[in-house]
């Protein structure tokens, strides 16, 4: 027996807490990562998507040009469909080809592929389709304005309501009620890789998609239909992504449906690569969202009950809309105890593209309107915006609008006092230039408090039950290696080191034997989708749970077959035996398994605590696990002469449980700060004539280094120990609070209250013109 | 939807590379080989892409034709060659001491990639309402040298812009050089620009001014503002009224409504008619104060 008994044993440095470098750093800073289009698919067509150019109306009939030459190209319209044309989502209510009702400005009518991306456009200029118009309903405006005269005219994609007591009697007895109304455009995720899928066809008719996705196990199921094709028959691979912000959640089944139906029918494969133009104009973008709040409050500035209305533009089609609203209203009224609250959350179809995923997901839309709000509420009753918090903020053992206990995990108030201490928000307020005209500069400071629930909304995550498998195998080397098998993708936000990380200190061994492949269906159960800030917490805690299955496995197999030796057990990358003497290394034991056994897999799935209860028809209990706090603190400066808007510096603290690695949890933080950022201050996009208007990043306008703010950022950390190693998630909260706090600070310094986002000197100007004091 | 004409691609433009003046004039002159002026490329590799005008079929490289590639100074006067980059006046001695407000709104120009890049005669016959050097030429009271080979034309900068994103220039002919009066001693210039943030932007208002306070009298005032009108504007009606006027609080509150009163701006993409008549009547007024502040000194 060759055991390595004399070498020098190290002790292992824990990985999980520590800043170590992204894991697939080395192929992305050297060029070598594969994005969608840089995939070398021989033989592979362009396709190309002929689209709608009429926002609403019905198609009369689809005409190819007779006198061009089809010979060179393939065309699929909706008789070509294998199966329905249906796209398999929420609502099912999306064809994949348009085949009478044309609903949004640039839908498909039909698609085109060709063996150049040239031919490819110029075959789908001559396809013309007579199309009969109908009345389009284009903007956010027109829907509010429709909604408070007539809702039942408007075509209602979702409906849910929250009831906790009695709303009417707890208004009817407040000494105060105050009312407020915000609205939020567009935006668009912007992600530095634009769209792009391929499908590849089989001889044995199946179909293998590989492209830029979140989510490999959304598209399985959704092709399934209308292909006509066992779920097994479809195989769905992630490339490397640049980037998706959500914009890459629901949207890739679009497109790879578009390649599979095209490579079908021309028995070859088939890559649809947008560029930038066409990926703006003709994919999802955040919902624009219209909140009404009416809130009664006690002369001390007890929040009585808490009324609100809640509206997403769904856009065309229904999508993953209902799940954005539940968010929404989730976060519409969290944050502070209150007795008393109704919300009214509603989704309407509009013949827009149909609007998806975004970093937040119907949070920030929430989030924007509560916390501006509260603002208005701490003045009524002559509190400072700080104290006001203070006093109302949920802690430990409150319970949310919904009826749920914060049983654990809950550093509300730590972010809170940390973040007003930090800031020095107290003294700061009394700088408020308030609109002086006698200032050369208007200062002011605001704050915005919030909750991210932690993971799916409601039973989301116990319907999905994340799967997570590892394999120990030989890597090409011919080291011995553990692969994580799971469906969560790395998209720049961290997955792929942090995962690693979790397994290497479970099995105790070198981050050297751990890898995230790229997630491939054929290899990794279905994990759930990389969305809602869900991976460091639920598949975290997952791949935690199944190493720490394999450690048992790998160490009954070396007492029993290596050492013979009773309790023998791994750490610091080394299997110990009862006796000083016995010790073998992982790598060592892990070929030697390897060898006689062949590859090991490790299966785990993931459970809620049994406390957890939800009610997804009266959105009763708790609605997620746990929740991640943040405070944020904005400064900003006016120039009185222009209206230009500078935010200063912000000064934020977060408790997303255990940070599992703070170099990248705070790049998760400062990425999302400055997306926020955009949303607040600039990023506009609006609908003219049916089309987004800003569609190049020459017009559509995103905060570049310079105006990116002096940042003081902390985390706070309160483990959420149900799900070890207790991440409770990061990587949407950062989007959550930064608008209403510059909102706030802007009330400050010019002495208005901005009401719409983006906080652009054309509206700060126009709100100004309409008050008593100021003048040109 | 698909309109035919973005089907072209740059690859089908027959592009030639002079490496004279003279034959690039050459090429220019005859119909046949003639073909669509191409500086940097910044402005329009943009508008083909887009289809916002036609790929040509036919292009004349400017970019690299030694005697448009000059700064220097020439009397009072200083002689930009039409090719000379963003960067280069930006960086450029002469161009900072003379011209200040051309070199810092060269500076705002893009990202170092554009600047590199972009021409100042690009600028100026792209003809944008943003362009961000016009307002800066304007208010010199310079002019540009235009050439063919049947000889030299010389058309005052006020005179050069005709219309919407229209120049004075003839088929045949190609922007040679600016000639442009020095900044005299006791003169100062602003420039101020206001985009949708701090850089890699595209204005929402900017503009420049040239002018001299002396003993609280606004002895000289000239003002040129972008993106409020057709083209970028001489502000000739408040010039002539500020001169020889008392520098005062009334003075500039008049001078901010006469110069908001003078312009008619549109709603676009980027700003609001209303902020861009009111902010104009600001920028005014901020150049003014800007004179005041350093003749004082």
């Amino acid at each position: 027996m060759n055991m390595a008994a004399t070498t020098e044993v190290r002790e292992r440095v824990k990985l999980v807490g520590l800043g170590v470098p992204r894991l697939d750093a080395d192929e992305k800073v050297r060029g070598k990562a594969e994005y969608a289009d840089d995939l070398n698919i021989p033989g592979a067509w362009h396709g190309f998507v002929v689209r709608s150019p009429i926002p609403h109306g019905r198609i009369i009939s689809l005409t190819l040009d007779p006198g061009y030459d089809w010979t060179k190209v393939v065309v699929v319209t909706p008789e070509d469909i294998p199966g329905n044309n249906i796209v398999d989502m929420m609502g099912r209510d999306m064809p994949f080809i348009a085949h009478d009702e044309i609903r949004y400005l640039g839908e498909p009518i039909a698609l085109v592929a060709a063996p150049t991306r040239k031919l490819a456009r110029e075959s789908a200029a001559h396809i013309h389709a007579d199309i009969e118009e109908l009345p389009p309903l284009l903007s956010l405006g027109e829907l509010v304005d429709q909604y408070k005269k007539d809702r039942s005219s408007l075509h209602e994609l979702s409906a849910q309501t929250i009831r906790k007591g009695d709303i009417d009697r707890a208004l009817r007895e407040a000494d105060i009620v105050i009312e407020g109304e915000y609205r939020a455009g567009h935006q668009e995720q912007l992600y530095i890789e634009p769209q792009g899928m391929a499908a590849i066809p089989g001889e044995d008719g199946s179909i293998f998609i590989h492209g830029s996705m979140q989510c490999p196990y959304y598209i399985n199921p959704e092709l399934c239909e209308t292909l006509d094709l066992p779920a097994e028959k479809i195989r769905v691979k992630q490339s490397a992504v640049g980037g998706a912000f959500g914009g890459k959640e629901e949207f890739p089944t679009l497109l790879a449906g578009y390649c599979a139906l095209l490579a079908i029918k021309c028995k070859r494969p088939v890559k649809i690569i947008f560029d930038r133009h066409q990926d703006i104009l003709y994919s999802t973008k955040r919902h624009p969202v219209w909140t009404r709040y009416r809130t009664g409050l006690k002369k001390d500035g007890t929040i009585n009950g808490m009324k609100v209305d809640f509206l997403l533009d769904g856009g065309a089609y229904t999508t993953l809309s209902p799940v954005v609203m539940y968010r929404g209203i989730l976060h519409s009224a969290m944050g502070y105890r209150c007795d008393n609250v109704f919300v009214d959350g509603h989704v309407y179809r509009t013949n827009t593209f149909p609007n998806g995923a975004f970093r937040g997901f119907g949070a920030p839309q929430a989030i924007w309107g509560l916390e501006s709000h509260i603002d208005d509420l701490a003045k009524a009753c002559g509190m400072a915006p700080h104290e006001f918090r203070l006093k109302n903020a949920l802690k430990e053992g409150d319970t949310t609008p919904t009826g749920g206990v914060l049983r654990y995990s809950v550093g509300s108030q730590d972010v809170l006092a940390k973040t007003i201490e930090k800031s020095r928000f107290g003294e700061k307020l009394q700088n408020g230039s308030r609109g002086n005209p006698h200032e050369k500069k208007w200062y002011g400071i605001g704050m915005s408090f919030f909750a991210h629930g932690a993971g799916f909304t409601g039973d989301g995550e116990a319907r999905i039950k994340a799967k997570v498998a590892l394999d120990l195998e030989q890597n090409e080397e011919g080291r011995p290696v553990v692969n994580v098998r799971v469906s969560s993708t790395e998209m720049g936000q961290g997955t792929f080191t942090i995962l690693p990380q979790i397994v290497a200190d479970a099995l105790s061994i070198d981050l050297d034997y751990v890898r995230c492949p790229y997630p491939d269906t054929l290899y990794v159960p279905d994990s759930g989708p990389t969305v809602a800030s869900r991976t460091a917490m639920v598949v975290g805690n997952t791949v935690h749970g199944a190493a720490k299955k394999m450690k048992v496995q790998l160490e009954e197999y070396v007492s029993n077959e290596i050492m013979n030796a009773g309790d023998v057990y791994l750490a610091d990358g080394q299997f110990r035996g009862p006796y000083e003497t016995g010790r073998i290394s992982f790598h060592e034991a892990g070929m030697r398994y390897l060898e006689n056994n062949g590859p090991m897999r490790v299966y785990n799935q993931f459970s809620l605590p049994d406390y957890i209860h939800w009610n997804q028809k009266t959105f009763e209990g708790d609605a997620y696990p746990a929740y991640s706090w943040g405070c944020n603190v904005a400064e900003v400066e006016i120039d009185p002469l222009t209206l230009e808007l500078n935010v200063l510096k912000v000064t934020a603290t977060y408790d997303i449980g255990k940070v599992l690695n703070p170099v990248l949890a705070m790049g998760q933080i400062q990425g999302g700060l400055v997306q926020a950022l955009g949303y607040a201050v600039m990023e506009k996009i609006e609908i003219v004539d049916g089309k987004f208007d800003a569609s190049r990043m020459q017009t559509y306008v995103i905060p570049t280094t310079l105006d990116i703010p002096e940042f003081d950022l902390d985390f706070v950390e309160f483990p959420y120990e149900f799900a070890n190693p207790g991440a409770k998630g990061v990587g949407e909260i950062p989007m959550d609070g930064l608008a209403p706090a510059i909102a706030n600070a802007v009330e400050q310094a010019a002495g208005v209250r901005l009401r719409e986002l983006p906080m652009i000197p054309e509206n700060l100007f126009a709100a100004l013109h309409e008050t008593e004091t100021y003048k040109i | 939807m698909n309109p035919v004409s973005t089907l072209k691609t740059f690859e089908d433009i027959d592009c030639e590379f002079p490496k004279s003046l003279q034959s690039a004039l050459e090429l220019m002159a005859d119909e046949k080989t003639r073909g669509q002026p191409l500086a940097g490329g910044t402005d329009l590799m943009v508008q083909w892409e887009s289809g916002v005008i036609p790929i040509p079929d036919r292009a004349i490289s400017v970019k690299n034709i030694p005697e448009l590639r000059e700064i220097r100074e020439n009397g009072s006067n200083v002689i930009i060659g039409g090719s000379v980059t963003h960067m280069e006046l930006r960086q450029s001695p002469i161009v900072r001491r003379w011209l200040p407000s051309l070199a810092e709104a060269a500076a705002t120009i893009g990202g170092f990639q554009i600047q590199i890049m972009g021409t100042i005669a690009g600028n100026v016959a792209n003809a944008s309402p943003a362009a961000d050097l016009a307002p800066s030429l304007l208010i010199t009271d310079g002019t540009v040298l235009l050439a063919s080979v049947e000889g030299e034309r010389e058309v005052k900068l006020t005179e050069l812009w005709t219309g919407y994103r229209k120049i004075d220039r003839r088929p045949e002919e190609l922007i040679v050089s600016f000639n442009l009066p020095k900044l005299l001693d006791d003169y100062f210039e602003s420039w101020r620009k206001l985009g949708p943030r701090k850089a890699q932007a595209i204005s929402k208002v900017m503009g420049s001014s040239r002018g001299r306070i002396s003993n609280g009298v606004v002895e000289s005032f000239k003002v040129a503002l972008g993106s409020v009108a057709p083209t970028a504007i001489r502000f000739f009606e408040l010039e002539q009224w500020i001169t020889g006027k008392p520098y005062s609080k009334e003075t500039l509150q008049e001078a901010e409504q006469r110069s908001a009163a003078l312009i008619n701006p549109i709603s676009d993409i980027r700003s609001t008619a209303e902020y861009r008549k009111w902010v104009s009547g600001k920028l005014v007024r901020c150049f003014l104060e800007n004179l005041a502040g350093r003749s004082n000194k």
